[in-house]
């Protein structure tokens, strides 16, 4: 299959990056390979996969769910050290004017 | 052969070096050596100091763990309170988390010293570390060629006595891998071993913590110190492994059932399979027996790999918008617009291309095609790898189909790069423990890897089994000439 530049640009919009037009350019030609390697899951194994049966069946323990209580947390000044400005509110750039 | 973590312990414990005096000794090896090796990307030497006297102190008492006073490092996907974390990513530029992942918590715990933290591919994505925002690391047996990746910072300063042991991760292959491309010891352990509370996720159904050593025993070692089960992290398991690891190592391997598949040893470089086909033949030789098995569905294995691993990344990554911490684009029009420009100037070119290819199978129109498809054949790999477990105890394979690639390789493409995890990734599809030992080197004196692979939670055998190798094949940990205990 072919990816086409429209599609690249879709998907980025998803995944909320942006490409310029070199990069668009290179980017679809490497996305077009990495869809065909994807593709080859289709290929026939021996056996087949026919007798596939169930999905992610293994892949959730339950048993780990513990009780929902209450127990004490990091405290608010440690996890927003990294905030960049951080003065009881998420500052950013004024973007309506 | 190096001195082993266990040896160390008795001569801190003897007094015949103190905790400070190592420390010192290591932190002049990496200043002498990691300019050029690039291992380290952050250096924490004033806390290792700090802490060695604490050590020091600690060890003055008869109960001090056995990892007490030993200098050591962290990948740097593992959270460390206060300090940097970075992911060698731009967009955490300056993060430093403000809580201590459990692997870490618990060896802090026990008076480990930490040097820093290792270079990696960014976000742990990749098999070579070039995509680390900070520069490759070179891989200390030979400069001109890659550590691996993407622990090959945790790979190198092992193999370069920058540090006695680190810690690595494991999503596809990255331990086992940069192991094997140094020749030192990696261990992938069963997924829910170890607590993954604090390891800044990729894939989060198939990443695992685990120890990079220059020896079996110290793998064992470190293995035991950083398992059990965590409630912080649902996937970890309580298991009992009723032993201790390092004490089960010695054990014959005469009437054990190594299997053998054809799969694994498809396209592999031929000194490769000759070595692994010597290793065979010395465990025969000492009594094991050797089943040849089938695994069929390993052959798609790495489109089912790199699709579910993709797609918890693009989900897993989802979360860097420039808000709440690292690396903010500086001019914007909106604030959807300050996220995509954040992500777009924060993100390397293997992240963006794994966040799309994630981002794509789990779209409308592609999800049954390609993320349900890829989970159904997941379920039937696990069900091979049981069925060869009622037979075998272990099975042996490459790491690797390849020796360490030249750096800077222009000649493979992004897929190329892909298909070299083919040994590594049907292990993490199947949550299963594997080993990565040195077992010699092909003809450029670049060393070899082989991974003994185990049942779930069957480590003691994975180690006994790489043990008994490492005793009597008369191959060490290719380790680097004037390291720190050289």
């Amino acid at each position: 299959m072919a990816v086409t530049k429209t599609e690249i640009e879709k998907l980025a919009k998803l995944a909320k990056l942006s490409f310029s037009d070199d990069e668009l350019e290179r980017f679809t030609a490497e996305f077009d390979a990495i869809i065909e390697f994807a593709d080859t899951i289709n290929q026939s194994i021996e056996g087949g996969t026919e007798q596939i049966r169930s999905v992610g069946a293994r892949m959730v323990s339950f048993e780990a769910l513990r009780p929902d209580e209450v127990a004490p947390s990091l405290p608010n000044d440690k996890i927003l050290s990294n905030v960049e400005g951080y003065n009881g509110f998420f500052s950013v750039e004024r973007s309506k004017k | 052969m190096r001195t082993g973590i266990a040896e160390l312990a008795s001569k801190l414990r003897k007094r015949e070096i103190s905790a400070v005096e190592l420390t010192k000794t290591y932190i002049n090896n990496i200043e002498k050596l990691n300019p050029t090796l690039n291992a380290y990307v952050h250096l924490t030497f004033d806390i290792a100091l700090k802490t060695a006297e604490q050590a020091d102190q600690m060890l003055k008492e008869d109960d001090a763990p056995l990892l007490c006073g030993i200098p050591m490092a962290l990948k740097d996907n593992i959270c460390t309170d206060g300090l940097p974390t970075t992911c060698c990513s731009k967009i955490l530029d300056g993060f430093k988390p403000y809580y201590d992942a459990t692997v870490w918590e618990k060896l802090r715990a026990q008076g480990a010293i930490l040097l820093g933290k290792t270079n990696m591919d960014e976000f742990a994505m990749g098999s070579t570390s070039e995509t680390s925002c900070y520069g490759a690391p070179l891989n200390p047996i030979n400069t001109a060629y890659v550590t691996g990746g993407s622990s090959g910072g945790s790979a190198a300063v092992v193999c370069a006595d920058l540090a006695v042991y680190s810690l690595g991760s494991d999503t596809g292959g990255s331990i086992r891998q940069p192991a094997s491309f140094c020749g030192v010891v990696g261990l992938k352990p069963t997924y829910g071993a170890v607590s993954r509370y604090g390891l800044i996720a990729y894939g989060s159904s198939l990443d695992q913590i685990g120890p990079l050593t220059t020896s079996v025993k110290d793998a064992a070692i470190v293995f035991d110190a950083i398992k059990g089960c965590d409630k912080r992290d649902q996937t970890s398991v309580d298991h009992d492994y009723g032993v201790s690891l390092a004490e089960y190592l010695d054990r014959d391997v005469k009437g054990m059932r190594i299997g053998v598949a054809e799969e694994f040893f498809d396209g592999i470089n031929p000194e490769i399979k000759s070595q692994i086909m010597e290793a065979i033949a010395l465990f025969e030789k000492n009594g094991a027996i050797i089943e040849n098995i089938r695994l069929p569905a390993l052959k798609i294995a790495l489109p089912v790999y790199y699709i579910i691993a993709c797609a918890e990344a693009s989900s897993n990554l989802g979360r860097y918008d420039g808000i709440r911490y690292g690396h903010r684009a500086s001019s914007y029009t909106s604030i959807e617009d300050m996220i995509v420009k954040t992500r777009s100037e924060g993100f390397g070119d293997e992240v963006k291309r794994r966040i799309m290819l994630g981002t794509y199978v789990l779209s409308s129109g592609y999800y049954d095609a390609y993320y349900k498809k890829a989970c159904l054949i997941r379920e039937e790999i696990n069900r091979e790898f049981d069925a060869v477990f009622e037979k075998c105890d272990v099975l042996i394979a490459p790491t690797a189909p390849n020796t360490a690639f030249p750096l800077n390789y222009k000649g493979a493409s992004p897929v190329e790069i892909y298909l070299s995890d083919i040994c590594t990734v049907p292990v993490n599809i199947a949550g299963i423990p594997a080993i990565s030992i040195p077992c010699g080197e092909d003809s450029k004196g670049l060393p070899i890897g082989m991974q003994i692979i185990g049942r779930k939670f069957d480590e003691p055998t994975v180690l006994q089994m790489a043990n008994f190798y490492e005793q009597n094949s008369g191959i060490k940990a290719g380790v680097y000439e004037g390291g720190a205990r050289a």
